[in-house]
């Protein structure tokens, strides 16, 4: 026992390895963006490559509509419309279930709501 | 490795242990690069299986109730509320895995609300929306589909800080007793996100009205650089352990569900910047919704919050705050091991937070 205890195991350390790293890395990396600095640029980045995208996606759009062709906001739109109309159809057809067996706001059947939890039934049975 | 495989190692181990260790780690080596081949090949992980009807949908909004799987239920209806940036099937990952499933054998009769990325038309959702709209509507239809009028809400981080400003604002009932997991309340502790969404640097107006909708890549990345290396390192552990297959599984289903983020609705967003993150207006007893006053003091009914030692999303100190600020005289706080997501789901919830909850939950649930 004490000899394989002995033994040095490659993987164990590497995992050893591994999880320093990351332990270190992350801590390395929250202080660094937990700075007002990194914050600021941070900030700056997100809006500027937010602006470049909403004036790609207008050129784009531009380019499209000249070869008479949906945009991707388009398709998504058609898209959207068709879900929504899905939706209803699934809602509809809920109803109409419900109607065939029923009031719609009536219970579902189950299971009987009689349980009691464990505490309880343990009482009981000491009475 | 084959059963006969290991055997053979063990014989070589006791002969002399390093022949062994090194027989075993050119086994592993030879299954990692099976198993490697396997999961390239494979398909993701089948997730959220456990039997359900949709019983509601409106635009982002899905309301599942779960099939009994108990021939005796409690009286009073479960309603999870899942968190606006995730999907819901984190509370019922794989069969043995699910929370969902542990609770339906408990005996409890479980909905969750769950959510679609919101269309670009439902930019407009704010925190109205969510708390005096979705959530009341949920109640109403698992009163109907239950015929009780009692219903218990459990949230899920921002799931459980809507609930809480449900509760709040709906004092006379219906909720018979709030449970929450890892939920904010004081915004000042968020100290990266304070950091991040700075009100001097951080431009919420223009992010919000150029875009509508904020893009799930954008609240991934926001998660994702809390622990930058945590990707990378769990991809040199998920090699290391390919030749595990439960390990395997465990890690795609973990993997797919975080990076299955939403976007989130625009003014929603806005809303949560400006009123949780800037001004931590529902800790200091100042968040308006529709003109009402989110006072956690009005929540009176029995209250539950489990928060994780390890939570890099909410730490301790953010969620802290709920039980002593809410009005209830039956509340109670645990903390356990473990990080944001793993304190719900995988194996160390099936030990620790689950158990717990059946047993809070029991006891007030007839």
């Amino acid at each position: 026992m004490a000899e394989q205890k002995s033994t040095p195991d490659p993987a164990a350390a590497f995992r050893e390895l591994v999880s320093q790293w990351e332990k270190g890395f992350n801590e390395f990396a929250s202080r660094t963006m937990n700075s007002e600095e990194f914050s600021r640029a941070m900030n700056k980045a997100t809006t500027a490559s937010t602006v470049m995208q909403q004036q790609l996606g207008e050129l784009i759009g531009r380019y499209l509509m000249t070869l008479n062709l949906p945009s991707r906001s388009e398709m998504m739109n058609i898209g959207e419309r068709l879900q929504a109309i899905e939706t209803n159809l699934h809602r509809l057809s809920t109803q109409l279930e419900k109607v065939g067996g029923g009031s719609p706001n009536s219970p579902a059947a189950g299971p009987p709501r009689t349980k009691r939890p464990p505490s309880a039934e343990q009482k009981g049975d000491a009475a | 490795m084959t059963a006969a495989s290991a055997t053979a190692t063990k014989a070589t181990a006791a002969a002399d242990p390093m022949a062994g260790r090194i027989q075993a780690t050119i086994e592993r080596a030879i299954q990692r690069n099976i198993k490697g081949l396997e999961y390239i090949g494979s398909s993701a992980p089948v997730m959220g299986t456990t039997a359900k009807d949709l019983i509601h949908s409106r635009g982002t909004l899905n309301l599942y109730h779960y099939r009994p799987l108990a021939d005796e239920i409690y009286r009073v209806p479960l309603l999870l509320v899942m968190a606006t940036t995730n999907k819901g099937y984190i509370f019922d990952l794989a069969p043995g895995q699910s929370l969902v499933e542990y609770l339906l054998k408990r005996g409890y009769d479980v909905y969750v609300m769950d959510w679609n990325p919101p269309r670009a038309d439902e930019k407009h959702l704010s925190l109205e929306s969510y708390v005096l709209d979705f959530i009341p509507d949920c109640v109403g239809r698992v009163q109907a589909e239950s015929g009780e009028e009692d219903v218990t809400i459990v949230g899920y981080c921002m799931g459980g800080v809507l609930s809480v400003m449900y509760a709040a604002l709906h004092a006379e009932g219906p909720i018979k007793n709030l449970a929450c997991f890892t939920t904010p309340i004081d915004y000042e502790h968020m100290t990266m996100f304070q950091r991040w969404s700075d009100r001097r640097y951080f431009e919420v107006d223009r992010l919000v009205d150029t875009l509508g909708n904020i893009p799930s890549e954008l609240i991934f990345t926001s998660f994702e650089m809390l622990r930058p290396a945590t990707r990378i390192a769990g991809q040199v552990q998920l090699w290391e352990n390919i030749w595990n297959d439960d390990y395997v599984k465990s890690y795609r289903m973990f993997d797919r569900w975080s990076t299955d983020t939403l976007p989130l609705a625009g003014e929603y967003f806005r809303q949560t910047t400006k009123e949780l993150m800037w001004e931590n207006s529902l800790f200091k007893g100042k968040l308006t919704l529709n003109g009402k006053r989110v006072d956690l003091g009005n929540i009176k009914v029995p209250v539950f919050h489990a928060l994780a030692q390890h939570d890099h999303i909410v730490p301790y100190d953010a969620g802290k705050p709920l039980i002593a600020s809410v009005g209830a005289e039956d509340k109670k706080e645990i903390v356990l091991k473990g990080g944001h997501v793993s304190v719900v789901a995988g194996p160390n919830a099936v030990k620790r937070l689950w158990p717990a909850l059946d047993q809070w939950l029991g006891e007030r649930s007839v």
